[in-house]
């Protein structure tokens, strides 16, 4: 018997799928559950096979859809990354943390900053004939929305630094920002990160573009992902540094804020490289 | 007993057999795989085996005008199928041969 709140399970169940294993699979899914009456089992092997789904995407044989899916997940686990390695910045270097004894934890500094600045210099001269082909295509064919999807990396952190620039004149002190408005401050960063590298995401998804401009950047990717390993390698030997040999300092006296916080810088690089790979391997493999 | 062994089919196989002499989508597909081989294939189950077949070239979506994609063994596929079958043909043969010198037993 077919259960009222069959669609509702088979939408949820689908959603937690890779956007394109939904695009290529989903109808079809769909189609099949309706067939067989909606059970909640049915369904629910559904939901259950998404895991493997995002860990061992077999289902993006299609090289540019697999090149196109990894570069806009990479960009926003990429974002995220820089949005956490900013906060280290800030937390750390800008605030003069240093164990004189312990030069690594001022190495790590220089080799965060050189691998975050190489970094984003290699995705952005790597990203930009393939958002020039798009911009060109959007412009052509008059897409407004998606124009505005490849403008959201320059007007997302334009509009946050502006935002920034007003809060801090508003509440800040001789001392900076209070920390509940660091917080609020630090959110909205991430928010912006992660709606700058959702524009691109989404015009990716729309406009679906492919050849050389999109080989270049889904290899660009790749390096860039793998200078920023270094940018998180360093961020955690600084941290861990820190927290071993100047616990004088404020937020370091213990392991939990920051082990969480390493937590997150892993995680982060993880997905990046691992998403940039896989799209540098669909860029570099024989067609 | 036999619920236990079932979990030993093969879902590819599987798929690729219902696959092996016509053309047919999702819900034929667990349709023939239960009438005919007595396993039943969750949607989750096949969805995953269909994605793991296309990647490798095995199978081959078609055109449909509707939701309900129809997929085709490719000769790869053919290919692979014979194989794992004369494999399994002859696990079967070995099998029935020596429980029959075991036992006494002849086989269904």
């Amino acid at each position: 018997m077919r259960s009222p709140a069959a669609p509702l399970l088979t939408r949820a169940a689908l959603a937690l799928y890779p956007p394109a294993w939904r695009a290529r699979y989903g109808d079809e899914v769909r189609a099949l559950l309706e067939d067989s009456g909606g059970r909640p089992a049915a369904v629910a092997s559904v939901a259950w096979r998404a895991l493997p789904a995002w860990l061992w995407p077999r289902h993006l044989h299609d090289r540019p859809a697999r090149m196109r899916a990894s570069l806009a997940t990479a960009l926003m686990s990429w974002s995220m990354l820089a949005g956490l390695g900013l906060v280290f910045a800030q937390l750390t270097q800008l605030q003069g943390l240093i164990a004189p004894d312990y030069p690594q934890v001022r190495w790590a500094y220089a080799f965060f900053d050189g691998s975050l600045a190489l970094s984003a210099l290699v995705a952005g001269l790597g990203g930009l004939p393939l958002w020039l082909l798009m911009l060109r295509r959007t412009r052509r064919e008059q897409r407004t929305r998606d124009t505005v999807y490849l403008f959201l990396p320059v007007i997302a952190p334009v509009a946050y630094l502006i935002g920034l620039i007003v809060t801090v004149r508003l509440v800040g002190g001789a001392n900076g920002v209070s920390l509940g408005w660091f917080g609020a401050v630090t959110l909205a960063g991430f928010a912006a990160a992660a709606t700058a590298a959702a524009g691109p995401g989404l015009a990716l998804r729309r406009l679906q573009p492919r050849g050389p401009a999109l080989r270049v950047a889904a290899t660009a990717a790749g390096l860039s992902a793998a200078v920023m390993a270094v940018a998180a390698v360093a961020i955690v030997v600084a941290v861990v540094s820190l927290c071993l040999w100047a616990r004088q300092f404020s937020g370091y006296h213990n392991f939990t804020a920051p082990g969480i916080y390493v937590a997150l810088v892993a995680v982060a690089a993880t997905v990046t490289a691992v998403s940039a790979a896989r799209g540098t391997r669909a860029a570099l493999a024989q067609p | 007993m036999t619920d236990r062994l079932d979990r030993w089919a093969d879902p590819p196989l599987l798929v690729l057999a219902s696959l092996a002499d016509e053309p047919k989508h999702g819900y034929a597909i667990t349709q023939d795989v239960a009438e005919t081989m007595g396993v039943r294939l969750s949607a989750g189950t096949l969805y995953a085996v269909i994605a793991r077949l296309e990647a490798r070239g095995l199978i081959e979506p078609l055109e449909s005008e509707d939701r309900r994609r129809p997929y085709r063994i490719t000769m790869a596929g053919a290919e692979a199928l014979a194989q794992q079958s004369e494999r399994m043909s002859k696990v079967a043969s070995v099998a029935r041969e020596r429980l029959s010198t075991r036992l006494g037993w002849a086989g269904a």
